[in-house]
């Protein structure tokens, strides 16, 4: 915002300003190469800070031991961090320590293979267990069905007894006759009474 | 690493959990390592491990409880007790690190002999004090 401020600022003084003015946003590094200098820097010489001979003589001194020494230290330091690298990877214990990593590594993993026979155990005798249930069902299904079939067959054949059974009391074209003479002969009396403690009275009045 | 497990069925109830559970620390303490899940692939739960050196190393979990199956890989494949705690000494040993007193040596710069005391137990000179500072950077506009 303070940006678009400053442009909006700096598009109003570039109308009013001269032509040779360098129109460019306020932002690091403003001129580039080919842009003139500011008028009030036009006559300036630039001149390094003045230096005191006899003070640049001992501050050269003590800046060169202090270099001296922390270079020194720098260097040693380096030194033993790359001795403890050069040492971790081939040293006297280096090589030891590979080995013995080597051997737990092999051991653990024919640790991890004889639980994968385990698992393997286990596997197979859970799927026989499953294939003989499924086996199991299947027969005691089988009982079950030729048993329903049985009772089926017994109940149609009894079925069957009985019609024949009754089929010796039905009333055909030859017997029509002596049928009709019965039962005109023994007329049946349907009726009877009932009283309120369940006693049935078969003899009514109509005989 | 390769976990094949299946989305439905008791045996794959552990492999299930663990990829929910344990997969995420797994993948955080090994950010380098791909991990992939294949699901409904094969009819037992498994885990596939392939090692720097082209070396293959199967773990059957079929059945097993996730924090089982946790176990048994940090036990083949993970970092010792003592490789644990050796790194642990080394990042709490080292003297450039502040922080809490139980893992570094110092809390605060304020606490090394001829750096500046603690502002809290002695007030700084008016010359470092922001406030001052600024009134005489105004001062001077």
């Amino acid at each position: 915002m303070l940006q678009a401020l400053c442009s909006r600022s700096l598009q109003a003084a570039r109308l009013c300003a001269p032509r040779r003015a360098v129109v460019v946003e306020v932002v690091r590094g403003r001129k580039s190469r080919s842009d003139p200098i500011a008028k009030s820097k036009e006559g300036r010489i630039k001149t390094p800070p003045p230096v005191d001979p006899v003070e640049m003589v001992v501050l050269k001194e003590r800046y060169e031991e202090y270099q001296l020494i922390i270079s020194a230290l720098r260097l040693e330091f380096k030194e033993e961090v790359q001795r403890k690298k050069y040492e971790a990877e081939t040293g006297s214990m280096a090589e030891e320590r590979a080995r013995k990593e080597a051997e737990e590594h092999s051991a653990l993993m024919a640790w991890n293979r004889a639980e994968n026979q385990r698992m393997l155990q286990l596997r197979l005798q859970r799927v026989q267990k499953e294939k003989e249930e499924v086996e199991q069902k299947e027969f005691e299904a089988a009982l079950e069905r030729e048993q329903k079939r049985q009772e089926f067959i017994k109940l149609k054949e009894e079925e069957l007894l009985r019609l024949q059974e009754e089929a010796k009391h039905f009333i055909t074209l030859e017997n029509l006759d002596q049928r009709i003479e019965e039962a005109l002969d023994n007329p049946k009396n349907y009726n009877f009474a009932i009283d309120k403690e369940g006693r049935v009275i078969k003899q009514t009045v109509l005989k | 690493m390769t976990v094949n497990y299946n989305t439905t069925g008791e045996l794959s109830d552990g492999a299930r959990n663990f990829v929910f559970f344990k997969i995420p620390q797994i993948q955080y303490q090994n950010q380098r390592v791909q991990i992939m899940m294949f699901k409904n692939m094969t009819p037992s739960p498994f885990l596939k491990f392939y090692l720097d050196d082209g070396e293959q190393v199967l773990v059957d979990v079929e059945g097993k409880n996730y924090k089982d199956i946790s176990l048994h890989v940090k036990k083949i494949l993970g970092k010792s007790e003592d490789t644990l705690q050796a790194e642990a000494e080394v990042k709490a040993s080292n003297p450039a690190n502040f922080g809490p007193k139980k893992y570094c040596l110092r809390e605060c710069i304020c606490e090394v002999e001829g750096q500046v005391p603690c502002p809290g137990t002695k007030p700084l000179p008016k010359e470092m004090t922001g406030k001052y500072r600024a009134k005489m950077a105004a001062q001077q506009e």
